[in-house]
């Protein structure tokens, strides 16, 4: 016998899945990528010379191994590791990581004590945890002793926080990220709106920008679950002018002060796209670049792509500014990447040459050339690179009045991290009230600390 | 000749999980300068029942289990009636039903979430214009994500499930359904009376297969929703992922995994209990 009437009432059953399919027919809907498109290098590099003597042959024939983190910046060591490895015949393999495969890979490296890498890029907010195990050389000797090649005033004084933990220095700087605002001056003139100096002046001014009919709104946040929305909040706790621990380094989360800035913080959301309560730096960048967004609060690192017309269509649209403060905050966000040597490395004084001349003032133009980031004065006040990057001098009273420790530079902060990123994301998604998620994050934070 | 088999059970599947088990009594963390994995004999597994995070886990992993075993047996059950016929287009429909099977999880998360985005992405268009608010997305919404993530899942294995049924079906007598409607049974009765009980133990095998699997989702979770917004999507297998390797707790990590094993056991014991004694109820 035929089932052909059992199909028919089984087809009553697949309804719903037949409809749903139908819903995804249309392949051609276009689908915009996750991440920002890589700039290309903006410049030709010009011929590297020895930097202040730095760089000799004595190691010539040895080996590092760089495990880097793929920001902007790798764009630089990919353009200027052929050079150093002309200048010192020293081999240096460049090993590019994602962000969580860095932390991983770096950390069984270390366990492991395999001393894979020779040299690591460390995030600001790792330097505890390495500090804390010794898992990078303390560079501190070495400075001292090389104290002559180093022009160690010219690094700006926030940019030691890139790596310092304790007394020790278990990283150098490497690249310094400012937080500041890029804005749309098109918008922004539409609007009849200046830019925002102060908190209570960004509620207003994103207010006014944002025209849902015209799906342009006037900020673009993150409120991802994780480490997105935890690093937005705690710029903004920065930025009001509150902190999430006490003097004495100890959790102090559920205030009145934080209370407030938690509110603020969502109250912000009601001037960015609805889905921006699941967005990440990636859709962050791309609602920019699309023009959906008429300013955000970014790191300083994103904003020479967007300055560049082959990857924002609103390049000369597009002005940067001061990050807004609190009545109470005198400082601004500041963040980066310093780079570090495997304490297990067998080439640790190769590693540190790499070190000293990567960081040299004369490679400092061939590294913010190919999109590195800045960590020194001269560097920020020569006058060729401030012609060609005018957002220079921002950048520098940023650094200037610069706090890197709005993140705590501890041991535990991956997890506090954590903790911040769910309760935040689940007060912004309505699942529970500001109340509850500052208590949430303050218990747990003891529980992490203790 | 015994000798290689009890190497190969040793070597892979009994080692690991002692290794495994000793250092969830450990509290071994990577990030302690020491490296004294201390012993806290079953510390971790109380802590595990007082882990709040781990409850909300558990509950989630629960409901995303149940959810998906119901709706996919019953939707594999169907289209593998729908499609059991040995027409040229059933083949090439077959054919063509398995396909999502063969990508990998991470990539089927990808494209769902571009799917379900709430700007560009057609099951988005297509709610709005019937009129529902979609402005955080299917993914982005606490009420919603559970439920959209399910959705991905379904799409995903119920072919699997439809592949397993189909074999059963298949492989029937057709003179017991002839003879049911000889006897004047309808389609439901036919369907319910003759045919699933016949089909219990590949019914069985299917539900086992996908609550294992179920169970352990990861690659879907971490592909869409990280566990959020809020806790709603957070389930044991991505939080065991979180505190091994973000937190690099691993002592705490092998507990959760062996708690997870063991639910997966009982499971299994569960369903290859109940398929004993269907065999034995039809031997009888």
């Amino acid at each position: 016998m035929s089932l052909y009437q059992i199909r028919t009432l089984a087809a009553s059953a697949t309804a719903i899945a037949l409809v749903l399919s139908a819903c995804a027919a249309p392949a051609a809907t276009p689908i915009a990528p996750a991440t920002t498109a890589p700039a290309e290098p903006t410049a030709a590099p010009a011929p590297a010379e020895p930097a202040s003597g730095i760089v000799t042959r004595e190691y010539a024939g040895s080996k590092l191994t760089l495990a880097s983190q793929t920001d902007q910046f790798i764009e630089a060591f990919r353009a200027l590791i052929p050079k150093f490895e002309e200048l010192s015949g020293i081999d240096v393999t460049l090993d590019e990581l994602g962000y969580v495969d860095l932390r991983q890979k770096a950390t069984a490296d270390f366990v492991g004590k395999t001393a894979n890498y020779d040299l690591i890029t460390v995030d600001i907010v790792w330097s505890g945890e390495y500090g804390q195990n010794k898992w990078t050389v303390d560079l501190t000797p070495l400075i001292e002793r090389d104290k002559a090649q180093l022009a160690l005033d010219d690094i700006l004084p926030v940019m030691w926080t890139l790596g310092k933990w304790g007394d020790g220095q278990w990283a150098y700087p490497l690249a310094g990220y400012a937080n500041i605002l890029n804005y749309r001056t098109d918008l922004f003139a539409e609007a009849g709106v200046s830019v925002p100096k102060t908190l209570t002046e960004l509620q207003e001014v994103a207010a006014k920008l944002t025209q849902p009919e015209k799906n342009v709104w006037g900020i673009g946040l993150l409120g991802a679950k994780g480490p997105a929305v935890a690093q937005d909040f705690m710029a903004y706790v920065q930025q009001y002018g509150s902190s999430l621990l006490d003097k004495d380094g100890k959790p102090a989360i559920d205030t009145e002060a934080n209370l407030k800035a938690l509110e603020g913080f969502k109250a912000l959301f009601n001037a960015a796209p609805p889905d921006a309560t699941g967005w990440w730096w990636g859709d962050r960048n791309d609602a920019f670049s699309s023009g959906k967004i008429a300013m955000m609060l970014n790191w300083s690192t994103a904003i020479k792509n967007h300055k560049n017309p082959d990857l924002n269509p609103f390049a000369d649209k597009i002005e940067t500014a001061f990050s807004p403060l609190g009545a109470e905050a005198g400082k601004y966000g500041f963040g980066g990447w310093g780079i570090g040597i495997n304490a297990d490395s067998k080439n640790k004084e190769a590693a540190w040459m790499f070190i000293k001349w990567i960081t040299s003032p004369e490679v400092q133009k061939e590294w913010v050339d190919n999109n590195g980031s800045p960590i020194r004065r001269s560097t920020l006040t020569d006058p060729e690179l401030v012609k060609k990057y005018p957002w220079f001098p921002i950048l520098l009273e940023s650094f200037e009045k610069g706090d890197g420790d709005y993140r705590p530079r501890e041991p535990w902060y991956s997890k506090m991290e954590d903790v911040i990123g769910s309760e935040v994301n689940a007060y912004l998604v309505g699942q529970i009230d500001a109340k509850t998620a500052l208590a949430n994050m303050q218990k747990a934070a003891l529980d992490i600390i203790k | 000749m015994l000798a290689p088999v009890l190497i190969f059970v040793l070597a892979i599947a009994l080692a690991p999980l002692i290794f495994s088990f000793s250092i969830s009594l450990t509290d071994y963390r990577l990030t302690d300068p020491t490296q004294a994995k201390p012993f806290v004999g079953l510390g971790n597994y109380i802590k595990a029942f007082q882990d709040k995070a781990v409850l909300e886990t558990l509950w989630n992993t629960v409901v995303f289990t149940i959810g998906a075993v119901t709706s996919q047996v019953v939707l594999g059950m169907a289209l593998a009636l729908l499609m059991a016929g040995e027409t040229p287009f059933m083949r090439a429909l077959r054919s063509v039903a398995i396909l999502p099977l063969a990508l990998p999880p991470l990539v089927v998360g990808l494209v769902w979430k571009a799917l379900y985005n709430p700007q560009f992405g057609p099951v988005a268009y297509y709610l709005k214009q019937i009129g529902l608010s979609v402005d955080r997305g299917l993914l982005g919404d606490f009420n919603t994500a559970m439920a959209a993530v399910l959705l991905i899942d379904l799409w995903q294995w119920t072919p699997l499930l439809m592949i397993i049924f189909l074999a059963g079906i298949k492989s029937l007598p057709g003179e017991m359904l002839e003879a049911a409607y000889v006897d004047g049974a309808n389609r439901l009765q036919a369907f319910f009376f003759v045919m699933l009980p016949m089909l219990l133990p590949v019914l069985f095998i299917g539900v086992l297969l996908r609550t294992m699997n179920a169970f352990k989702v990861f690659d879907i979770i971490f592909a869409t929703t990280g566990g959020g917004p809020g806790n709603a999507t957070s389930v044991l297998n991505f939080h065991i992922y979180k505190v091994g390797l973000t937190f690099f707790d691993m002592g705490y990590a092998a507990a959760l995994a062996n708690i997870l094993l063991f639910m997966i056991g009982v499971c299994s014991a569960f369903y290859i209990l109940l398929l004993r004694r269907q065999r034995a109820a039809e031997s009888l």
